[in-house]
C-alpha cells in the first residue's frame, strides 16, 4: 500500500519535473536554482544540513539493520528453513525416578522417529543421538561430543569437509567404526599430522578418522531472541548410529569427580525436512500433537522450527524499521523547517526580482514554480549528499569497529533505502517550499518592485 | 503620419482609491487620456500627483478602482491577475528607473525573459533576435557580461533592449534616466527618441523638464487628475532629429511607416 502510493508519488512528481524541463521556463529556473546554490554554497550547505544528517543516519541504520537481518537470515538458512529440529530434553528432576533407579529415562524413542513417518509432508528424517565424551589419541584428550546419525545428516546440514568424506551407507549397515573430526577436535588430537587414516579412542574402542571437517558457524544465536545458545559443532565427532547402537547401547554414563549419573536416551534428536516450505509450520504443529500424545509423562522433548525464527527476524526488523521512521521523519521535520526558514528569506531577499519577473510578463505559478524548484533543488541536492555520506559511513565503519574494537557489525547497502530517501528528500522539499513559494507568488508586482 | 490612427491605448475614466487602515488615498480622480500609435508622452507632476500609478494601471500591474481601459481593442482593466500577466508579457515593454535587471543573468539572458514567460520556446532564432537588439542598443561585445559588469547607461540599455524583444504596443519608462548623469541620460533619450522614430510608442513619466522635452507631448498632472496636455512636435535644445535609420527598423523587425 505505501509502496504504491510511494510509487505513485514518484510518477507524478517526474511527470511534473518533466513537463517542466521541457519548457525553457522551468530549465532556466533548474539552472539558475543551480546556480545560486553554487553562489551561496556554505548557506545551502546549513541550511539542508537536516536533511542531510536525516538521510545519512537512515541510510547508514537501514544498512546495519539489513545486515544484521542477512546475517540472521544466513543463520536460519544454516539451520534449514524447511527444517524442524525435535530435540530431546531432560525434564526437571523428578525425585520418584532418579531415586529409584539413578538413571533418567527420557527423550524421544525410535518408536517416535518411526511415527513421523505417518506424517506424509515429511521427505526426509535425520535421527540423533547427541552425548558427550571424552576423546581421545594418545596421550591427548578432548572433551567433545559423540554425534550418532545418518550418512543424511549432510542433507540437512551444511557441511564442508577439509578432507576425507562424511558417513556412508555402508559405515552405518556394517557397523563401522569409523569417526569424521570437527575441525577444533581435528586440531587438538593431531596438532601436526594429517589425522586421516589415524585412530581415535572413543570410551574404550578405536575408530578411523574418514575424514575432517572445515570450520562450522555456530547457529541459532544470531537474530531473533536467543531461546537457545549456539550451538557450536567445531568439538562434535560424527560416527555411523548403528555403530553408536551396539557399543553404546543406550544408556550413558556420565562420571564427574564426586558423582555418578546416567542417563537412558534413544534418540537426542531428529532433524525433519518438510518438502515445502509452506507446510513447515502446519506440519510442526502435527508434530507437537503426535509427540504429546505418546509423551505423557512430561516435557521430555522440545520442537524447533528454524522459520518461526525467521518471521521473529523480520518482526524485530520491522520493529527497527519503525523506529527508524520516526527518527528520520523528526531528522526530516527539522531539515525541512530549515529549508522553508531558507526559503523565506530568500523571498524576503529576492522581493524585487519576483517584481521584475511578473512586470515582465510571470504569472503567480510562474513564480510559485521558481522557488519550488530552488527548494526541490536544494533539498534533493542535500538528501544526495546525504546518501553518498551515508554510503561512506557504511563501507567505513564495519572494518573500522573491527579494527578497533573487534566488533563484527555486518552492514549491508539497501538500495531501496537509497530510492526512498532521495525521495523523500525532494518530497520534503516540495512540501516546506510550497507555502515559501506560494508566498513569493502572492507579492503585489508594485509593491515588489519598490523593494529595497 | 497621414490619417488620424486609432489610439492604442485608451484611458477612460480612470480612477484609482488605496485603503490604507482608515484613510482612503485618492491616488486618481478621473483620468480620460487617449495615447496614439507613436506616441512619446512624458508624464509629468510633482510627487503624489497619480502620475506613477496611472503608469503602473497603464502597465497592467494594477487594476483601477473604476473606469475603463483599452489596449487596442480590449478592456484590460478587469481582468485577472493571470490575464493582466499575459497581457504584459506580449504587449508592453517596461523600462525603469534603476534598470532592475536580473542579476543572476547575463545580458542575453536578461533580454530573453520576456520570451521566456511569453511561453515560447528558446530556439537559435530567438536567440539572434536578443543579440539584434543587444546590437541594436550597442551592447553587441557584452553580450555574455553580467549587469554588475556593466555601467549604469548600458544596464539601462540591456533594459531598453529587454523591453523591445516582445515587440511590444506600449514601452512604458518610469525616470528612464533617473539614476544617470546627463551626458547618459541624453544617450539614452536619444535612443529612446530613435525608437518613437521607428515607430514605438512610448510613455515616460518624469519629473526633469528637459528630459520632458524629448517628447512630443507632456501630460501634467496634479492631485489625481491631468492639469495640462501639450504637444510639442517642435524639439528645443537644438538637437537635430535623425531620421531613423533603417538600422534600427530592420532590429525591430517592423516595416517603415
Amino acid at each position: 500500500m505505501i509502496r504504491l502510493l510511494t510509487v505513485l508519488f514518484a510518477i507524478a512528481f517526474f511527470t511534473l519535473l518533466i513537463t517542466q524541463l521541457v519548457s525553457d521556463k522551468g530549465r532556466r529556473s533548474l539552472v539558475l536554482a543551480l546556480r545560486s546554490l553554487w553562489l551561496h554554497k556554505l548557506r545551502a550547505m546549513l541550511s539542508v544540513l537536516g536533511i542531510i544528517i536525516g538521510t545519512l543516519s537512515v541510510i547508514t541504520l537501514m544498512a546495519f539493520g539489513e545486515g544484521s537481518m542477512h546475517d540472521a537470515l544466513e543463520d536460519i538458512k544454516r539451520q534449514g528453513a524447511t527444517n524442524i529440529i525435535i530435540r530431546s530434553v531432560k525434564p526437571p528432576d523428578d525425585s520418584s525416578t532418579t531415586r529409584r533407579t539413578r538413571i533418567a529415562n527420557y527423550g524421544l524413542t525410535y518408536a517416535d522417529y518411526e511415527r513421523f513417518l505417518t506424517v506424509n509432508s515429511i521427505v526426509r528424517r535425520v535421527p540423533m543421538r547427541i552425548f558427550p565424551q571424552e576423546i581421545r589419541n594418545l596421550e591427548r584428550k578432548h572433551n567433545g561430543r559423540v554425534v550418532a546419525t545418518l550418512p543424511e545428516y549432510v542433507d540437512v546440514n551444511t557441511i564442508d569437509l577439509a578432507c576425507g568424506r562424511f558417513l556412508n551407507e555402508d559405515d552405518d549397515r556394517y557397523m563401522l567404526n569409523v569417526v569424521v573430526l570437527g575441525s577444533k577436535v581435528a586440531d587438538r588430537l593431531f596438532p601436526f599430522g594429517d589425522p586421516l587414516g589415524q585412530s581415535v579412542r572413543l570410551d574404550k574402542y578405536f575408530y578411523k578418522v574418514i575424514g575432517v571437517l572445515r570450520d562450522r558457524m555456530p547457529t541459532g544465536a544470531a537474530g531473533g531472541t536467543s531461546s537457545q545458545s549456539a550451538e557450536d559443532f567445531n568439538n562434535d565427532v560424527y560416527i555411523p548410529l548403528h555403530t553408536c547402537k551396539v557399543r553404546y547401547g543406550e544408556r550413558i554414563f556420565i562420571r564427574q569427580p564426586g558423582s555418578f549419573s546416567g542417563e537412558q536416551v534413544e534418540l537426542s534428536q531428529v532433524t525433519l525436512t518438510v518438502a515445502d516450505m509452506d507446510q513447515v509450520r502446519p506440519t510442526g504443529a502435527v508434530i507437537r500433537d503426535l509427540l504429546e500424545r505418546f509423551h505423557q509423562k512430561g516435557n521430555d522433548w522440545a520442537v524447533t522450527v528454524p522459520l518461526d525464527r525467521l518471521e521473529e527476524a523480520e518482526r524485530a526488523k520491522d520493529r527497527f524499521t519503525r523506529l527508524l521512521a520516526v527518527i528520520a521523519s523528526i531528522s526530516l521535520l527539522v531539515g525541512g523547517i530549515g529549508i522553508m526558514n531558507i526559503m523565506l528569506a530568500t523571498v524576503t531577499e529576492r522581493t524585487r526580482e519576483i517584481g521584475i519577473r511578473r512586470a515582465l510578463g510571470a504569472k503567480r505559478r510562474d513564480i510559485t514554480m521558481q522557488f519550488l524548484i530552488e527548494a526541490v533543488v536544494q533539498t534533493s541536492v542535500g538528501g544526495m549528499i546525504g546518501v553518498v555520506f551515508g554510503l561512506g559511513c557504511v563501507f567505513l565503519i564495519p572494518p573500522l569497529a573491527q579494527w578497533l574494537f573487534q566488533a563484527h557489525l555486518p552492514a549491508q547497502v539497501n538500495v531501496d533505502s537509497i530510492f526512498y530517501s532521495v525521495l523523500v528528500s525532494i518530497g520534503v522539499g516540495v512540501v516546506f517550499g510550497l507555502y515559501p513559494a506560494w508566498k513569493a507568488s502572492r507579492l503585489d508586482p508594485i509593491e515588489a518592485l519598490r523593494h529595497e | 503620419m497621414g490619417a488620424k490612427p486609432l489610439p492604442i491605448a485608451r484611458v477612460i475614466g480612470l480612477v484609482k482609491n488605496y485603503y490604507l487602515e482608515s484613510v482612503v488615498v485618492r491616488a486618481l480622480r478621473g483620468v480620460t487620456l487617449n495615447f496614439d500609435e507613436g506616441d512619446f508622452v512624458a508624464l509629468m507632476g510633482p510627487s503624489g500627483s497619480g502620475k506613477s500609478t496611472l503608469l503602473n494601471l497603464v502597465g497592467c500591474l494594477d487594476r483601477p478602482t473604476e473606469g475603463s481601459y483599452f489596449l487596442g481593442e480590449e478592456d484590460v482593466a478587469h481582468l485577472s491577475d493571470d490575464q493582466l500577466s499575459e497581457v504584459r508579457s506580449r504587449y508592453l515593454g517596461f523600462i525603469f528607473q534603476s534598470y532592475n535587471l536580473l542579476a543572476q543573468y547575463t545580458v542575453v539572458e536578461n533580454i530573453e525573459v520576456p520570451l521566456l514567460y511569453q511561453g515560447c520556446k528558446l530556439t537559435a532564432e530567438t536567440r539572434a533576435r536578443c543579440v539584434r537588439l543587444a546590437n541594436l542598443v550597442g551592447l553587441a561585445d557584452r553580450l555574455d557580461h553580467r549587469p554588475m559588469q556593466l555601467s549604469g547607461g548600458q544596464q539601462q540599455r540591456v533594459a531598453i533592449a529587454r523591453a523591445l524583444v516582445n515587440d511590444p504596443h506600449v514601452i512604458l519608462a518610469d525616470e528612464p534616466t533617473g539614476n544617470l548623469d546627463s551626458r547618459t541620460s541624453d544617450e539614452i533619450m536619444q535612443l529612446l527618441t530613435d525608437l518613437n522614430r521607428a515607430g514605438k510608442t512610448i510613455i515616460m513619466v518624469t519629473h526633469e523638464n528637459d528630459i520632458a522635452a524629448w517628447a512630443r507631448r507632456v501630460v501634467r498632472m496634479r492631485d489625481g487628475q491631468v492639469e495640462t496636455d501639450t504637444r510639442t512636435e517642435a524639439r528645443p535644445g537644438g538637437l537635430p532629429v535623425p531620421e531613423s535609420s533603417p538600422a534600427i527598423q530592420a532590429s525591430l523587425g517592423m516595416p517603415s511607416p
